[in-house]
Protein backbone atom coordinates (compact mmCIF):
# COMPACT_ATOMS: atom_id res chain seq x y z
CA UNK A 1 0.00 0.00 0.00
CA UNK A 2 1.19 3.39 -0.83
CA UNK A 3 2.29 5.89 1.91
CA UNK A 4 -1.05 8.50 0.70
CA UNK A 5 -3.32 5.24 0.45
CA UNK A 6 -2.30 4.90 3.98
CA UNK A 7 -2.45 8.66 5.34
CA UNK A 8 -6.41 8.35 3.49
CA UNK A 9 -6.93 5.19 5.38
CA UNK A 10 -5.71 6.86 8.53
CA UNK A 11 -8.19 9.69 7.94
CA UNK A 12 -11.07 7.50 7.44
CA UNK A 13 -10.39 5.92 10.53
CA UNK A 14 -9.87 9.20 12.32
CA UNK A 15 -13.27 10.36 11.43
CA UNK A 16 -14.77 7.05 12.39
CA UNK A 17 -13.21 7.11 15.46
CA UNK A 18 -14.39 10.84 16.65
CA UNK A 19 -18.29 10.21 14.85
CA UNK A 20 -18.42 7.09 17.18
CA UNK A 21 -17.64 9.75 20.17
CA UNK A 22 -20.08 12.45 19.16
CA UNK A 23 -22.61 9.36 18.94
CA UNK A 24 -21.39 7.85 21.97
CA UNK A 25 -21.62 11.54 23.75
CA UNK A 26 -24.91 11.84 22.46
CA UNK A 27 -26.53 8.55 23.30
CA UNK A 28 -24.91 9.39 27.24
CA UNK A 29 -26.69 12.77 27.42
CA UNK A 30 -30.05 11.12 26.51
CA UNK A 31 -29.07 8.73 29.64
CA UNK A 32 -28.64 11.34 32.10
CA UNK A 33 -32.67 11.57 33.40
CA UNK A 34 -31.12 13.55 36.00
CA UNK A 35 -28.18 13.99 38.44
CA UNK A 36 -27.81 12.97 42.26
CA UNK A 37 -29.02 16.89 43.49
CA UNK A 38 -31.88 16.41 41.33
CA UNK A 39 -33.28 12.97 42.58
CA UNK A 40 -32.36 13.34 45.98
CA UNK A 41 -34.50 16.76 45.94
CA UNK A 42 -36.93 14.84 44.08
CA UNK A 43 -36.77 12.32 47.52
CA UNK A 44 -37.13 15.50 49.82
CA UNK A 45 -34.02 15.49 50.90
CA UNK A 46 -32.64 18.92 52.76
CA UNK A 47 -28.95 20.04 52.82
CA UNK A 48 -26.65 19.70 55.64
CA UNK A 49 -26.61 22.63 57.42
CA UNK A 50 -23.38 23.41 59.51
CA UNK A 51 -23.16 25.92 62.16
CA UNK A 52 -20.19 27.88 62.98
CA UNK A 53 -19.01 25.20 65.55
CA UNK A 54 -19.29 22.45 63.14
CA UNK A 55 -15.99 21.11 61.87
CA UNK A 56 -13.59 22.99 63.75
CA UNK A 57 -9.52 22.59 63.18
CA UNK A 58 -8.72 20.09 66.13
CA UNK A 59 -5.47 19.81 65.20
CA UNK A 60 -2.72 21.67 62.94
CA UNK A 61 0.78 19.95 62.06
CA UNK A 62 3.50 22.28 61.91
CA UNK A 63 6.75 21.48 60.84
CA UNK A 64 7.62 21.56 57.32
CA UNK A 65 9.26 24.19 55.63
CA UNK A 66 7.97 24.28 52.58
CA UNK A 67 4.84 23.51 50.37
CA UNK A 68 3.19 20.35 51.53
CA UNK A 69 1.92 18.30 48.57
CA UNK A 70 0.45 15.09 49.37
CA UNK A 71 -0.60 13.41 52.93
CA UNK A 72 -1.26 9.69 53.85
CA UNK A 73 -3.28 8.62 56.48
CA UNK A 74 -2.63 4.38 58.08
CA UNK A 75 -5.00 2.61 57.76
CA UNK A 76 -5.94 2.96 61.91
CA UNK A 77 -5.72 6.40 61.30
CA UNK A 78 -3.93 7.46 63.98
CA UNK A 79 -0.60 8.40 61.85
CA UNK A 80 -0.13 10.43 58.49
CA UNK A 81 3.15 10.97 56.13
CA UNK A 82 3.43 14.36 54.56
CA UNK A 83 5.56 15.00 51.95
CA UNK A 84 6.90 18.92 51.15
CA UNK A 85 9.14 20.48 48.61
CA UNK A 86 11.15 21.08 51.71
CA UNK A 87 12.68 17.60 50.82
CA UNK A 88 10.93 15.47 53.12
CA UNK A 89 9.11 13.37 54.16
CA UNK A 90 7.65 13.82 58.05
CA UNK A 91 5.81 11.20 59.88
CA UNK A 92 2.82 12.29 62.20
CA UNK A 93 1.34 11.04 65.48
CA UNK A 94 -1.84 12.72 64.16
CA UNK A 95 -3.17 12.31 67.90
CA UNK A 96 -0.33 13.91 69.73
CA UNK A 97 0.44 15.91 66.48
CA UNK A 98 4.31 15.14 67.58
CA UNK A 99 6.89 13.87 64.49
CA UNK A 100 8.04 10.77 64.98
CA UNK A 101 10.43 10.56 61.44
CA UNK A 102 11.64 13.59 59.06
CA UNK A 103 13.18 11.56 56.18
CA UNK A 104 15.38 13.92 54.45
CA UNK A 105 14.53 12.51 50.30
CA UNK A 106 17.37 12.00 47.65
CA UNK A 107 15.34 13.94 45.34
CA UNK A 108 13.51 17.49 46.78
CA UNK A 109 10.97 17.76 44.36
CA UNK A 110 8.25 15.23 45.79
CA UNK A 111 4.82 14.85 44.93
CA UNK A 112 3.12 12.29 46.55
CA UNK A 113 3.37 9.68 48.86
CA UNK A 114 1.82 7.00 50.57
CA UNK A 115 1.87 4.58 53.60
CA UNK A 116 1.99 1.04 53.77
CA UNK A 117 -0.90 -0.67 55.05
CA UNK A 118 0.96 -2.33 57.76
CA UNK A 119 2.28 0.98 59.03
CA UNK A 120 5.74 0.23 58.23
CA UNK A 121 7.00 1.75 54.99
CA UNK A 122 6.05 4.79 52.93
CA UNK A 123 6.86 5.43 50.03
CA UNK A 124 7.42 8.77 48.17
CA UNK A 125 7.42 9.77 44.23
CA UNK A 126 8.62 13.17 42.29
CA UNK A 127 10.26 14.61 39.37
CA UNK A 128 13.15 12.59 39.94
CA UNK A 129 10.60 9.73 37.98
CA UNK A 130 11.35 7.14 40.68
CA UNK A 131 9.57 6.04 43.41
CA UNK A 132 11.46 5.64 46.82
CA UNK A 133 10.52 2.76 49.39
CA UNK A 134 11.28 3.44 52.98
CA UNK A 135 11.66 1.32 55.71
CA UNK A 136 11.01 3.40 59.32
CA UNK A 137 12.39 0.35 61.00
CA UNK A 138 15.75 0.86 59.42
CA UNK A 139 18.71 1.55 60.99
CA UNK A 140 19.87 5.86 60.25
CA UNK A 141 22.87 6.13 58.69
CA UNK A 142 25.72 7.91 60.13
CA UNK A 143 24.18 11.85 59.02
CA UNK A 144 21.06 10.55 61.06
CA UNK A 145 19.10 9.75 57.54
CA UNK A 146 17.05 6.97 56.99
CA UNK A 147 18.33 5.21 54.14
CA UNK A 148 16.19 4.42 51.21
CA UNK A 149 15.34 0.89 51.35
CA UNK A 150 14.35 0.54 47.95
CA UNK A 151 14.00 2.39 44.45
CA UNK A 152 11.43 1.54 42.14
CA UNK A 153 12.78 2.98 38.84
CA UNK A 154 11.27 2.58 35.04
CA UNK A 155 9.39 5.67 34.57
CA UNK A 156 10.02 8.05 31.89
CA UNK A 157 8.37 10.94 33.10
CA UNK A 158 7.67 12.60 36.68
CA UNK A 159 5.69 10.35 39.54
CA UNK A 160 2.36 12.14 40.17
CA UNK A 161 1.15 9.81 42.41
CA UNK A 162 1.60 6.54 44.45
CA UNK A 163 -1.02 4.08 46.69
CA UNK A 164 -0.24 1.11 48.44
CA UNK A 165 -2.67 -1.25 47.16
CA UNK A 166 -4.22 -2.35 50.83
CA UNK A 167 -4.37 -5.11 51.24
CA UNK A 168 -1.40 -6.27 49.96
CA UNK A 169 2.06 -4.73 51.87
CA UNK A 170 4.04 -5.52 48.71
CA UNK A 171 2.13 -3.52 46.22
CA UNK A 172 2.55 -0.49 44.85
CA UNK A 173 0.49 1.43 42.06
CA UNK A 174 2.15 5.14 40.48
CA UNK A 175 0.84 7.54 37.90
CA UNK A 176 3.23 9.58 35.92
CA UNK A 177 3.82 12.36 33.62
CA UNK A 178 4.82 9.32 30.92
CA UNK A 179 1.05 8.75 30.48
CA UNK A 180 1.12 5.34 32.04
CA UNK A 181 0.20 3.92 35.49
CA UNK A 182 2.46 0.88 36.62
CA UNK A 183 1.57 -1.48 39.47
CA UNK A 184 4.85 -2.65 41.52
CA UNK A 185 6.13 -5.80 43.18
CA UNK A 186 7.80 -3.29 46.12
CA UNK A 187 9.99 -6.37 47.01
CA UNK A 188 11.83 -6.97 43.66
CA UNK A 189 11.40 -3.08 42.68
CA UNK A 190 9.99 -5.04 39.44
CA UNK A 191 7.23 -3.54 37.49
CA UNK A 192 4.23 -6.22 37.19
CA UNK A 193 2.10 -4.08 34.79
CA UNK A 194 2.26 -1.41 33.11
CA UNK A 195 -1.51 0.19 32.36
CA UNK A 196 -1.30 2.81 29.03
CA UNK A 197 1.65 3.88 26.57
CA UNK A 198 1.99 4.26 23.32
CA UNK A 199 0.99 0.03 23.23
CA UNK A 200 -1.65 -0.33 24.76
CA UNK A 201 -3.26 2.45 24.62
CA UNK A 202 -4.51 4.73 27.93
CA UNK A 203 -4.32 8.40 28.64
CA UNK A 204 -3.16 10.31 26.18
CA UNK A 205 -1.01 12.49 28.53
CA UNK A 206 0.24 13.00 31.97
CA UNK A 207 -1.11 11.29 34.53
CA UNK A 208 -1.62 13.20 37.96
CA UNK A 209 -3.60 11.12 40.29
CA UNK A 210 -4.70 7.74 40.85
CA UNK A 211 -7.14 6.41 43.62
CA UNK A 212 -7.56 2.33 44.40
CA UNK A 213 -11.12 1.13 44.72
CA UNK A 214 -11.01 0.20 49.02
CA UNK A 215 -13.91 -2.08 47.79
CA UNK A 216 -12.08 -3.95 45.59
CA UNK A 217 -7.97 -3.16 44.89
CA UNK A 218 -8.31 -4.73 41.40
CA UNK A 219 -9.89 -1.67 40.33
CA UNK A 220 -7.94 2.00 40.42
CA UNK A 221 -9.34 5.29 38.58
CA UNK A 222 -6.45 7.27 37.27
CA UNK A 223 -6.92 11.41 36.43
CA UNK A 224 -4.91 13.20 33.56
CA UNK A 225 -4.02 16.13 31.58
CA UNK A 226 -6.06 14.46 28.86
CA UNK A 227 -9.42 15.50 30.83
CA UNK A 228 -10.63 12.17 31.17
CA UNK A 229 -10.48 9.49 33.77
CA UNK A 230 -10.17 5.82 33.38
CA UNK A 231 -10.83 2.68 34.97
CA UNK A 232 -8.39 0.29 34.93
CA UNK A 233 -8.07 -3.49 36.04
CA UNK A 234 -4.75 -4.38 37.30
CA UNK A 235 -5.05 -8.17 36.20
CA UNK A 236 -6.09 -6.48 32.74
CA UNK A 237 -3.02 -4.19 31.71
CA UNK A 238 -4.31 -4.30 27.89
CA UNK A 239 -7.17 -1.50 27.88
CA UNK A 240 -8.72 0.51 30.38
CA UNK A 241 -12.27 -0.95 31.34
CA UNK A 242 -13.83 2.27 30.86
CA UNK A 243 -13.41 5.92 30.00
CA UNK A 244 -14.92 8.34 31.79
CA UNK A 245 -15.32 11.84 30.21
CA UNK A 246 -17.35 15.28 30.85
CA UNK A 247 -14.42 17.25 31.94
CA UNK A 248 -12.94 20.19 30.27
CA UNK A 249 -9.51 20.62 31.61
CA UNK A 250 -6.69 18.59 33.49
CA UNK A 251 -8.04 16.04 35.98
CA UNK A 252 -6.10 17.06 38.89
CA UNK A 253 -7.57 14.59 41.46
CA UNK A 254 -9.68 11.65 41.70
CA UNK A 255 -11.08 9.81 44.72
CA UNK A 256 -13.55 6.52 45.25
CA UNK A 257 -16.44 7.21 46.57
CA UNK A 258 -16.75 5.33 50.44
CA UNK A 259 -19.23 2.67 48.61
CA UNK A 260 -16.85 1.45 45.97
CA UNK A 261 -19.30 2.17 42.96
CA UNK A 262 -18.85 5.98 42.59
CA UNK A 263 -15.98 7.66 42.10
CA UNK A 264 -15.17 12.00 42.50
CA UNK A 265 -12.85 14.24 40.47
CA UNK A 266 -11.48 17.28 40.63
CA UNK A 267 -10.07 19.41 37.75
CA UNK A 268 -8.71 22.28 36.21
CA UNK A 269 -12.05 23.49 34.65
CA UNK A 270 -13.20 24.21 38.43
CA UNK A 271 -15.47 21.21 38.55
CA UNK A 272 -15.59 18.15 40.56
CA UNK A 273 -17.39 15.61 39.40
CA UNK A 274 -19.31 12.53 40.71
CA UNK A 275 -18.97 9.20 38.13
CA UNK A 276 -20.63 5.90 38.67
CA UNK A 277 -17.53 3.21 38.32
CA UNK A 278 -19.99 0.62 36.31
CA UNK A 279 -22.20 2.43 33.77
CA UNK A 280 -19.98 5.44 33.37
CA UNK A 281 -22.59 7.90 33.46
CA UNK A 282 -21.67 11.42 35.30
CA UNK A 283 -23.87 11.41 38.08
CA UNK A 284 -23.23 15.42 39.16
CA UNK A 285 -21.31 18.29 38.97
CA UNK A 286 -19.93 20.35 41.47
CA UNK A 287 -19.53 23.75 40.25
CA UNK A 288 -18.95 27.22 41.51
CA UNK A 289 -18.93 29.10 38.45
CA UNK A 290 -20.31 32.43 38.26
CA UNK A 291 -23.19 33.97 36.40
CA UNK A 292 -20.87 36.31 34.74
CA UNK A 293 -18.42 34.71 33.34
CA UNK A 294 -15.44 37.31 33.72
CA UNK A 295 -14.17 36.28 36.35
CA UNK A 296 -11.52 32.72 36.58
CA UNK A 297 -12.59 29.97 38.30
CA UNK A 298 -9.95 28.40 40.47
CA UNK A 299 -9.16 25.25 39.82
CA UNK A 300 -9.83 22.08 41.69
CA UNK A 301 -6.36 20.71 43.15
CA UNK A 302 -7.56 17.68 45.40
CA UNK A 303 -10.63 15.82 46.45
CA UNK A 304 -11.35 13.92 49.85
CA UNK A 305 -14.56 12.44 50.85
CA UNK A 306 -16.02 11.72 54.42
CA UNK A 307 -16.63 8.35 55.20
CA UNK A 308 -19.87 8.35 54.81
CA UNK A 309 -19.40 10.16 51.39
CA UNK A 310 -22.46 13.00 52.68
CA UNK A 311 -19.28 15.35 52.30
CA UNK A 312 -16.50 16.10 49.58
CA UNK A 313 -13.96 18.53 50.71
CA UNK A 314 -12.13 20.17 47.86
CA UNK A 315 -9.06 22.30 47.80
CA UNK A 316 -8.81 24.96 44.92
CA UNK A 317 -5.86 26.85 43.83
CA UNK A 318 -6.39 29.81 45.11
CA UNK A 319 -6.41 28.51 48.31
CA UNK A 320 -9.65 28.18 49.56
CA UNK A 321 -11.06 24.75 51.07
CA UNK A 322 -14.65 24.36 50.53
CA UNK A 323 -17.11 21.37 51.80
CA UNK A 324 -19.69 20.25 49.19
CA UNK A 325 -22.90 17.96 50.43
CA UNK A 326 -22.48 15.47 47.75
CA UNK A 327 -26.18 14.88 47.76
CA UNK A 328 -27.47 18.54 47.14
CA UNK A 329 -24.49 19.97 45.52
CA UNK A 330 -23.95 22.47 47.91
CA UNK A 331 -20.85 24.01 48.76
CA UNK A 332 -19.91 25.96 52.27
CA UNK A 333 -16.67 27.66 53.13
CA UNK A 334 -14.60 26.81 56.00
CA UNK A 335 -16.32 29.22 59.02
CA UNK A 336 -19.66 27.98 58.59
CA UNK A 337 -20.66 30.81 55.23
CA UNK A 338 -22.58 29.41 52.84
CA UNK A 339 -22.41 29.70 49.41
CA UNK A 340 -25.53 28.08 47.26
CA UNK A 341 -24.73 27.19 43.69
CA UNK B 1 2.78 25.98 3.30
CA UNK B 2 6.26 27.17 2.95
CA UNK B 3 7.48 29.80 0.68
CA UNK B 4 10.64 27.95 0.24
CA UNK B 5 8.87 24.88 -0.79
CA UNK B 6 9.98 22.67 1.97
CA UNK B 7 7.06 22.22 2.60
CA UNK B 8 6.19 20.44 -0.34
CA UNK B 9 5.39 16.42 -0.69
CA UNK B 10 8.41 14.34 -1.34
CA UNK B 11 6.89 13.12 -4.22
CA UNK B 12 6.62 16.65 -5.88
CA UNK B 13 10.59 16.92 -5.55
CA UNK B 14 12.57 15.66 -8.39
CA UNK B 15 14.66 12.26 -8.14
CA UNK B 16 17.87 12.99 -6.94
CA UNK B 17 20.92 11.56 -8.78
CA UNK B 18 22.29 9.50 -6.04
CA UNK B 19 20.68 7.27 -3.44
CA UNK B 20 19.01 8.49 -0.54
CA UNK B 21 18.83 6.13 2.07
CA UNK B 22 17.76 8.17 4.50
CA UNK B 23 14.62 9.89 2.76
CA UNK B 24 13.82 5.70 1.87
CA UNK B 25 14.30 5.15 5.68
CA UNK B 26 12.47 7.53 6.85
CA UNK B 27 9.33 6.69 4.39
CA UNK B 28 9.77 3.29 5.27
CA UNK B 29 9.41 4.42 8.99
CA UNK B 30 6.37 6.83 8.30
CA UNK B 31 4.55 3.83 6.62
CA UNK B 32 4.95 1.52 9.35
CA UNK B 33 4.27 4.25 12.08
CA UNK B 34 0.92 5.05 10.01
CA UNK B 35 -0.28 1.07 9.88
CA UNK B 36 0.57 1.17 13.68
CA UNK B 37 -1.58 4.14 14.37
CA UNK B 38 -4.57 2.63 11.65
CA UNK B 39 -4.35 -0.66 13.69
CA UNK B 40 -4.77 1.20 16.98
CA UNK B 41 -7.67 3.55 15.81
CA UNK B 42 -9.28 0.37 14.30
CA UNK B 43 -9.13 -1.36 17.62
CA UNK B 44 -10.58 2.14 18.75
CA UNK B 45 -13.34 1.65 16.73
CA UNK B 46 -14.34 -1.86 17.35
CA UNK B 47 -13.80 -0.93 21.34
CA UNK B 48 -16.51 2.63 20.62
CA UNK B 49 -19.00 -0.03 19.08
CA UNK B 50 -19.31 -2.21 21.88
CA UNK B 51 -19.55 0.91 24.01
CA UNK B 52 -22.01 1.75 22.11
CA UNK B 53 -24.36 -1.04 21.73
CA UNK B 54 -23.54 -1.31 25.70
CA UNK B 55 -25.66 2.17 25.74
CA UNK B 56 -28.55 0.36 24.00
CA UNK B 57 -29.11 -1.50 27.11
CA UNK B 58 -27.96 0.51 30.07
CA UNK B 59 -30.62 1.60 32.44
CA UNK B 60 -30.60 5.94 32.65
CA UNK B 61 -28.29 7.48 35.74
CA UNK B 62 -31.43 7.66 37.92
CA UNK B 63 -30.67 4.51 39.04
CA UNK B 64 -27.05 5.18 39.96
CA UNK B 65 -28.44 8.35 41.50
CA UNK B 66 -30.86 6.15 43.86
CA UNK B 67 -27.49 3.96 44.83
CA UNK B 68 -26.15 7.07 46.24
CA UNK B 69 -28.31 8.06 47.97
CA UNK B 70 -29.19 4.82 49.56
CA UNK B 71 -25.74 4.55 50.45
CA UNK B 72 -25.04 7.14 52.85
CA UNK B 73 -28.53 5.66 54.70
CA UNK B 74 -27.43 5.05 58.56
CA UNK B 75 -23.72 5.78 57.61
CA UNK B 76 -21.99 7.04 60.84
CA UNK B 77 -20.00 9.96 60.05
CA UNK B 78 -18.21 12.43 62.72
CA UNK B 79 -17.98 15.03 59.96
CA UNK B 80 -21.47 15.74 59.48
CA UNK B 81 -23.29 17.93 62.53
CA UNK B 82 -25.73 15.15 63.12
CA UNK B 83 -23.83 11.16 62.18
CA UNK B 84 -26.99 9.61 60.98
CA UNK B 85 -25.18 6.39 62.09
CA UNK B 86 -24.40 5.59 65.17
CA UNK B 87 -21.34 6.99 67.15
CA UNK B 88 -18.23 5.45 67.43
CA UNK B 89 -16.51 5.76 70.52
CA UNK B 90 -13.00 5.79 69.10
CA UNK B 91 -13.82 9.35 68.30
CA UNK B 92 -13.76 11.13 71.36
CA UNK B 93 -9.96 10.21 71.45
CA UNK B 94 -9.62 13.74 69.05
CA UNK B 95 -11.60 16.01 71.71
CA UNK B 96 -8.99 14.99 74.42
CA UNK B 97 -6.88 17.54 75.59
CA UNK B 98 -3.38 17.25 73.81
CA UNK B 99 -0.52 18.67 75.64
CA UNK B 100 2.20 20.30 72.66
CA UNK B 101 5.48 19.30 72.66
CA UNK B 102 6.37 23.11 71.64
CA UNK B 103 4.31 25.14 75.26
CA UNK B 104 2.63 23.94 77.79
CA UNK B 105 -0.86 24.96 75.80
CA UNK B 106 -4.10 22.42 76.04
CA UNK B 107 -6.41 22.14 73.61
CA UNK B 108 -10.06 20.82 73.86
CA UNK B 109 -12.80 20.63 71.03
CA UNK B 110 -14.60 23.71 71.32
CA UNK B 111 -18.00 22.05 71.16
CA UNK B 112 -19.63 19.66 73.37
CA UNK B 113 -20.69 16.40 72.25
CA UNK B 114 -20.63 14.95 68.63
CA UNK B 115 -24.59 13.83 68.33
Amino acid sequence: MSFSELKDRHVAATAMVNTLRDRLNQKRQQLLDTDVAGYAKSQGRTAVNFSSTDLVCCRTLQGHTGKVYSLDWTPEKNRIVSASQDGRLIIWNALTSQKTHAIKLPCAWVMTCSFAPNGYSVACGGLDSECSIFNLNSQVDRDGNLPVSRVLTGHKGYVSSCEFVRDQDTRLITGSGDQTCVLWDVTTGQRISVFGGEFPSGHTSDVLSISINSSNSNMFVSGSCDATARLWDTRIASRAIRTYHGHHGDVNTVKFFPDGQRFGTGSDDGTCRLFDMRTGHQLQVYSQQQANNDQDVPIVTSIAFSISGRLLFAGYSNGDCYVWDTLLAEIWAFGGHRKVI
Amino acid sequence: MAANGEGAEPEARPQPSHPRPLRRTGDFLGKHRLSAAISRLNQEIQYLQVELDELETMEPSSAACKEVVLSMEGKSDALLPVTPGPENPAWHRWFRPVQSSHSRKWWTHKGSDVS
